[in-house]
């Protein structure tokens, strides 16, 4: 509006539209309030005692008011407007929820779309699985797909799953495994009791076997008769000395027991690699406590590493006593770091002559009950490139087929899971798809023992409405169906088993040139 | 260990009171009717402040102390305005017994009510200093 100075005395601008001052607002309220404290006052001497109820109502708001406007220090909002800022913290408080219900699209929400969770939870109901109209996802850098083969594999052509852990050591007790999913480590602690149950009782019903995570004695895994493998955490949970050494006996009895039959010992993991284990006071109970062997109030957090393992050596090392201690096949679990250091591990095991019956690389989108956010978005190598990686140093060592290699971190569908195979993994494991596949609703709250569905959390009237029986079912339809999604993908990928796959398998999509 | 022996006395000191206070107008005390019938809320009234009187004695004995307290104190406020606007300071000339008792009982209450802050629904977690933030 820069006319001329007549212009502008010709051309009177008068301002139609509506808007509201929240500041003015704000000042109105309390003032407000004030007044209507006296005038309440007031009508209860002239009209009616009963306008009384009113007067002290609101001689506490009054109170409250100027607590939060003339004595908290904490807050600048509630400091300059009093009451009314509340409005902005109460919305924001149910902000997530509103998100989830209403504005979210399908494809957006992390770390699972409702597409992603959707399909987990017709898995786990047994629901058919088929859509419609098209991929919701935009095929762009980034989103890596299945290379299909122009001759899949005839229905009797097909061979049924199994790998066996241990038998390139020749291990007293190997194991076998029928289906290419494993329900991945959560402790009693991260996980309340009934949903430990639920899920061993499913993994029972399907065959799969379930890793205890690294909660100590795993006496809530143990009810259901499932094959579990036992996680060794850097804390070693269950099997420490007081100085929180390996107790070789207790290892020893542990392992001597009928349902556990691999050890997991835990270098470092993907939500929070080059960090220790951490579960927040809040999830503390007696029980946790006992089977931990330690104490209530605080937070436990575990050591960064295992004392025994202070290099390349004494790691390899440790593998090996682990090995002989217990009898059965044992391997690690670690998030692929810096790639110098695991090609001097594998060096050393070709040195040593020792190897571990498998390796788990953990990718740094996996999940966790509780980490440090700066070491959930900013520390690791995710999955797809550690496998990578880790594949190429292992087939230039020439050692790849000296133990399995198991693959973890986000992979809740057979797409990313035969990904994960088609890189080298000869079974996956998923923790978070079966959480969902007990009612996991995304609540994020894994960490403040509320969990709403009654899985992360030990409050009782919240693991009351999780029922084992039931739960357990979609645990069992879930590894059924995602197997089902298996066989059918490697067939069309012209596969009878996922040992014949390779990274030409899959489709890495790069920016389109269109030269040739 | 002395101070939370002299807030178990003061809550079943207040939590007896209340309780008391509120049988005797449920139960339409001759004295209770009289001073409602002069503050125009008879029996409405009597049942409603009878009614509020027990459950801040019942809740003043359960877990939700810091809720029983605030009750007392809005409670007595109102019997402070019911004194001080149209009762008079002695009624039915007790000396001031009634006014003493109510002071002791209010005080009690604020007391009760400041160590229990934390514990107010909605607002309780607002009207403490929280020394360590979680992350």
């Amino acid at each position: 509006m820069n006319g001329s100075p007549s212009q502008q005395a010709d051309v009177r601008y008068l301002d139609t539209r509506l808007s509201i001052n929240l500041d003015r607002l704000a000042t109105t309220t309390n003032a407000g309030l004030f007044v209507a404290l006296f005038a309440s006052a007031a009508l209860g001497v002239l009209v009616s005692f009963y306008f009384h109820f009113l007067t002290v109502a609101l001689l506490f708001l009054n109170l409250l008011n100027f607590y939060w406007m003339r004595v908290q220090k904490t807050h600048t909002l509630l400091a300059n407007y009093g009451l009314l800022a509340q409005i902005r913290y109460i919305v924001e408080s149910v902000g997530p929820e509103f998100r989830q219900y209403l504005f979210a699209s399908d494809t957006e929400e992390r770390p699972f779309s409702r597409n992603e969770r959707a399909e987990v939870y017709r898995k786990a109901k047994g629901i058919d699985s088929s859509a419609a109209f098209g991929t919701q996802y935009d095929p762009s850098p980034g989103f890596i797909t299945l290379r299909h083969s122009m001759f899949p594999t005839p229905v009797e052509e097909r061979v049924p799953y199994q790998v066996t852990f241990g038998e390139e050591n020749a291990s007293k007790a190997p194991y076998r495994i029928t289906k290419p999913i494993m329900i991945s480590a959560m402790s009693y602690g991260a996980l309340g009791p009934t949903a430990v149950r639920a899920l061993a009782r499913g993994a029972k019903r399907a065959g799969i076997p379930m890793n205890t995570g690294e909660g100590g004695y795993p006496k809530y895994h143990l009810m259901e008769g499932c094959d579990l493998i036992f996680q060794m955490g850097t804390a070693k949970f269950g099997v420490r000395t007081p100085e929180g050494l390996l107790d070789e006996d207790k290892l020893a009895e542990l392992a001597g027991h009928e349902a556990v039959r691999m050890i997991e010992v835990k270098f470092s993991q993907g939500a929070k690699p080059g960090k220790g284990g951490l579960l927040p006071k809040e999830k503390i109970s007696r029980e946790i406590a006992e089977l931990r062997g330690v104490s209530m109030g605080s937070d436990v957090v575990s050591p960064p590493y295992h004392s025994e393992c202070k290099d390349v050596p004494s790691t390899v090392a440790f593998i090996r006593r682990v090995q002989e201690i217990s009898g059965l096949p044992v391997g690690f679990k670690m998030c692929v770091g810096r790639l110098s250091e695991f090609e001097a591990l594998i060096r050393e095991m070709k040195s040593q002559q020792v190897f571990p019956d498998f390796v788990t690389i953990d990718g740094a989108e996996g999940g966790t009950g509780a980490a440090p956010k700066s070491f959930m978005d900013g520390v690791g190598v995710p999955i797809f490139e550690a496998m990578l990686s880790v594949r190429k140093i292992l087939d230039d060592e020439g050692v790849t087929d000296r133990f399995k290699l198991l693959a973890s971190g986000r992979l809740i569908d057979a797409r990313r899971q035969l990904i994960a195979m088609s890189l080298g993994a000869a079974a996956c494991y998923s923790a978070r798809g079966f959480m969902l596949a007990l009612g996991c609703i995304q609540a994020l709250q894994c960490n403040q023992n509320t969990c709403p569905v009654g899985i992360t959390t030990h409050e009782p009237h919240l693991t009351r409405g999780l029922d084992v029986e039931s739960k357990s079912i979609r645990v069992a339809n879930y590894a059924d169906a995602l197997t089902h999604d298996h066989e059918e993908l490697l067939a069309a990928m012209g596969k009878r088993h996922p040992k014949e796959l390779s990274p030409e398998c899959v489709h890495v999509p790069r920016l389109v040139r269109f030269e040739s | 260990m002395i101070k939370k022996g002299i807030l178990i006395v003061l809550r079943l000191f207040v939590a007896a009171i209340m309780a008391g206070a509120g049988y005797l107008k449920l139960t339409s005390g001759a004295a209770e009717i009289a001073i409602f019938s002069e503050l125009g809320m008879e029996p409405q009234g009597r049942m409603i402040i009878g009614l509020l009187e027990v459950a801040s004695g019942l809740l003043l004995l359960s877990p939700h102390v810091a809720t029983g307290a605030l009750l007392t104190v809005g409670i007595m406020c109102g019997a402070i305005i019911a004194h001080a606007t149209v009762i008079g300071p002695s009624p039915g000339g007790d000396g001031g017994l009634q006014m003493a008792m109510l002071a002791l009982v209010l005080t009690s209450s604020i007391v009760l009510l400041l160590v229990s802050r934390r514990d107010l629904p909605l607002v309780g977690h607002t009207l403490v200093d929280s020394d360590k933030m979680r992350g």
